[in-house]
């Protein structure tokens, strides 16, 4: 199957959930989806078109909401399901319903950009240090690096 | 008599930092828990502030083993970006220089898999083999680890006739050593009883927990970017996926040297069929606004870039995923009913490269303020110097 | 002069001066012929050839720091690496190397001392666990926990293999084994499986690949020596390479044929035949992977025992006949 044709397809079979779905180069696919369909739309993926595999998940802080890519794969294609998270409400749903090989990544959003994943199975901190301080992520935008000052044991700082 | 063993952040079995906190029951273990963090570097933050340009060097320090695997998978995107394609001999070299990455890689392994398993003249055998590929990057590229031979458009060093001759020669060695290590590891008894049925991950949960790799294929999936998506020249070389179905660390090395003898057969192809031409193509200095998803098939497995462009001459926001992250949810189902004795061998044989795992976070500079600064300059001196009294060219030789 | 010999016998050959040097050399050659099989150097700075490496190393850990952990049971754990050496040197006083006369037995040979000199060997394994256990670590627990798991494994098969060249002999007395197969060499041939066994559990009872496991470092750290340090270290490290000269010696005497001719060409049949058997031990070692627990104790009881007692049954059946 073409991408053209799986576009089609696609469309006929998700109906309203899927916002847009463009196709900007050979087996790459952008289907955006709302919030509230993300799980539904997977699950529907999965079932149907065996899309079985989670490459990653990338977050990206556009200044008023964060959009999140859930990068799958298949032999035939690649799917980039896109949502946007509004930054005055930041909650996604957990897919590890569907692909529990998703749960390390959505940790990893979760502490790198203050998002809350609802009903994560495991919702531990896993990237970030002990010692790491609350409300700070680190790969939004208007986080920047302060450098701590230095202590050298016994010596002048 | 249940107890928490702490395997990590510094034990003998990892080469780098990670905590594995392991519930035994006797010899046998119960839980696992997974804590990562303690080698990170903020290169997801610091490639923002970067330009296309230096963020090539940066990708290839994610990783010391597979350097290569990032650059390229960066170089790719954002040539895609960019809308330029680079010359054929460029890409040619460039993907020899990964398959030659490949090679060392998983030769590196499997000398591990042997020391992780007390099969330490295993380990002193493949070591010293691997002592030719690493001679052969350092002919074609200049170094032994960082290779630095990408460039946006392209590659930096061309091969000549001699070199491609020297490499042949090489790759006839290291074919002959791959077939024998491929009867030990599959047939030397004491090693064979500790790999046959470790680590056993079932095909249903290497597809649910996505593993990547040889540890995916090992479990009978044959998952290979190389072939579903063939990225520049695979499309023009012949070479089969390698995969087996015992869904154990036998079979995670079984693959892991088939894969070796196919890339044997890619690096010849590609240097038999070497087109002539240039090898790079001018790049700009800034990227249309745009987006773009770049897959690669590291040693590992899957590797893939997000690369999202804003116009100027700095990424907006760069992911990388590197294939070890994708295997830990596998690790730890495999580790559960595992004896103490196998946690190294099933945790070597994801081949965890930590530091390609963690990337994100921040900078913390361990410097004391008395030691002497080297000025970007000093170094830039430095390095023109060097170059200008460059030794002559290392002549690898390999007695066998 | 029967003191002046006596003393001669503690302190200089076979006694500790002469087992701490030679012990070295073994380690040296052991470590020469591991690296060679695996294309390596092996020692080369250190003194000739590198052979002062061994004493070099034993040095450097006698002057590195030597902690004992807060919560370990401190006189136990400092005491027992002295008594590990004390024991070992012992059994290597048993050897019936020069000074025993055949017709009266001495007080380094008598009847029984081949049980002796089994059970002087057995005790290093207990003197580990005990050592494991009182430094509390867990990494160590565990690995006393293996050196007594190992210890039911590859005990009962050393036992069977050592004793049947003694029944064959009709005696319990080292020097009077070796004398018998002296007089008839041919008879050491029937002996080669239990030979095998021998050779094999002695690997175990050394803690050497493929049964390095209670201090597989891979897996456990460090094992039973995790805490230990310094000069501490040193003596557990000496301690195995004169189990080792000792064990090599109690397998040529038995197995081999002993040491005869005195003090200088017996000396040259000591050198040789220990060297073979540690040459074997050393070639066991390179060829082979670590095992796990389980497989030892597999290994120890599916094949060994039942090859000892197999041994057993040919020595009786051989007697029967020969007498």
């Amino acid at each position: 199957m073409t991408d053209a044709e799986l576009i089609e397809t696609l469309k006929a079979a998700l109906g309203d959930k899927v916002e847009e779905i463009s196709n900007p180069a050979r087996r790459r696919l952008f289907l955006k989806v709302a919030p509230r369909n993300l799980v539904a739309v997977t699950a529907r993926l999965r079932d149907q078109y065996g899309v079985v595999f989670l490459s990653t998940i990338s977050g990206i802080d556009t200044g008023e909401t964060f959009e999140i890519l859930y990068h799958f794969s298949t032999p035939e294609t690649d799917f980039n399901l896109r949502t946007e998270i509004p930054k005055a409400h930041p909650h996604v749903d957990s897919i590890t319903s569907v692909i529990p090989g998703a749960i390390l990544y959505e940790r990893e959003i979760q502490e790198m950009f203050g998002l809350t994943v609802d009903n994560i199975p495991d919702g531990r901190r896993l990237l970030l240090s002990d010692d790491w301080p609350d409300g700070q992520y680190p790969l939004r935008k208007d986080w920047k690096h302060v450098r701590p000052q230095e202590v050298i044991p016994g010596g002048k700082s | 008599m249940s107890f928490e063993i702490p395997i990590g952040p510094q034990h003998p079995a990892l080469k780098e930092p990670i905590s594995l906190r392991m519930t035994v029951e006797g010899e046998v273990i119960t839980g696992v828990d997974i804590r990562l963090g303690y080698n990170h570097r903020g290169v997801e933050k610091v490639a923002e502030e970067k330009n296309w340009i230096q963020n090539l060097y940066l990708t290839e320090r994610i990783c010391g083993i597979c350097s290569h695997s990032h650059s390229t998978c960066y170089a790719q995107g954002v040539e895609k970006l960019m809308e330029i394609t680079p010359p054929r001999r460029g890409l040619y070299i460039r993907y020899l220089v990964s398959e030659l990455e490949r090679v060392h890689s998983h030769l590196l392994w499997l000398g591990v898999a042997g020391h992780e398993a007390g099969f330490d003249s295993f380990f002193m055998y493949v070591w010293r083999d691997r002592e030719i590929v690493m001679d052969l990057l350092e002919m074609i590229s200049g170094n032994r680890v960082h290779y630095a031979i990408n460039t946006i458009g392209g590659v930096r060093r061309d091969l000549d006739a001699a070199q491609v001759a020297k490499a042949l020669e090489g790759l006839i060695t290291l074919k002959k050593r791959s077939e024998y290590y491929l009867r030990i590891g599959a047939t030397e008894p004491s090693f064979v009883a500790r790999i046959a049925g470790v680590g056993f991950l079932s095909l249903e949960k290497a597809i649910a927990l996505c593993a990547v790799g040889p540890t995916a294929r090992a479990s009978g999936w044959p998952r290979d970017v190389r072939k579903e998506d063939p990225y520049a020249v695979y499309d023009e070389v012949d070479f089969e996926v390698a995969t087996a179905d015992t869904c154990d660390v036998l079979g995670r090395v079984v693959v892991r040297v088939k894969e070796l003898l196919e890339s044997y057969k890619i690096c010849e192809q590609i240097l038999r069929n070497l087109p002539a031409g240039d090898i790079a193509v001018k790049a700009p200095r800034k990227a249309k606004p745009g987006e773009v998803v770049s897959r690669y098939e590291a040693p590992r497995g899957e590797n893939i870039h997000y690369i999202k462009s804003n116009g100027t001459d700095k990424p907006e926001r760069l992911k990388v995923r590197a294939p070890t992250l994708g295997n830990y949810p596998a690790t730890v189902e495999m580790l559960r009913k595992g004896f103490i004795a196998d946690i190294p061998l099933i945790f070597a044989a994801i081949d965890p490269c930590i530091c390609c795992a963690e990337r994100s976070v921040t900078l913390v500079s361990a410097a004391s303020g008395e030691e002497s600064v080297v000025r970007m300059s000093d170094l830039r001196r430095q390095a023109i110097a060097r170059h200008r009294n460059a030794p002559v060219k290392r002549n690898a030789v390999w007695p066998l | 002069m029967a003191a002046l010999r006596t003393l001669l016998y503690l302190v200089v050959y076979p006694g500790l001066l002469f087992l701490f040097v030679y012990s070295t050399f073994c380690e040296w050659f052991d470590r020469k012929v591991y690296a060679r099989l695996q294309n390596r150097m092996g020692p080369t700075h250190t003194g000739r050839f590198g052979l002062l490496q061994p004493i070099a190393d034993f040095v450097k850990l006698l002057a590195k720091e030597d902690v004992v952990p807060d919560a370990a049971d401190k006189r136990l754990f400092s005491v027992l690496p002295v008594i590990g050496l004390a024991v070992v040197a012992t059994a290597g006083l048993l050897l019936p190397v020069w000074n025993f006369d055949l017709a009266a037995p001495s007080f380094t040979s008598f009847s029984g001392d081949i049980i002796v000199i089994l059970y002087l060997l057995s005790l290093p394994t207990l003197v580990l666990f005990l050592a494991a256990w009182s430094s509390t670590n867990l990494f160590s627990t565990i690995g006393g926990a293996r050196v007594l798991t190992m210890l039911f494994g590859y005990e009962v098969p050393l036992f069977l293999a050592v004793l049947s060249p003694a029944i064959l002999a009709d005696s319990w007395r080292l020097a009077e084994i070796a004398a018998f197969y002296q007089q008839k060499p041919l008879l050491l041939l029937t002996n080669l499986l239990g030979f095998g066994v021998a050779v094999i559990a002695v690997q175990a009872k050394l803690e050497r690949t493929p049964f390095d496991i209670p201090h597989a470092e891979t897996e456990i750290v460090g094992g039973t020596f995790t805490e230990y340090s310094g000069k501490k270290l040193a003596l557990f490290r000496l301690t195995f390479d004169i189990e080792m000269v000792v064990a090599s010696g109690l397998l040529a005497a038995v197995f081999l044929g002993g040491f005869p001719g005195g003090a200088v060409i017996g000396f040259l049949h000591f050198i040789v035949k220990t060297l073979f058997v540690i040459f074997l031990l050393s070639l066991i070692r390179a060829m082979t992977s670590r095992i796990r627990i389980d497989q030892v104790v597999t290994l120890a009881w599916k094949y060994l025992a039942p090859l000892a007692v197999l041994q057993l049954l040919i020595t009786i059946l051989l007697k029967g006949l020969l007498s």
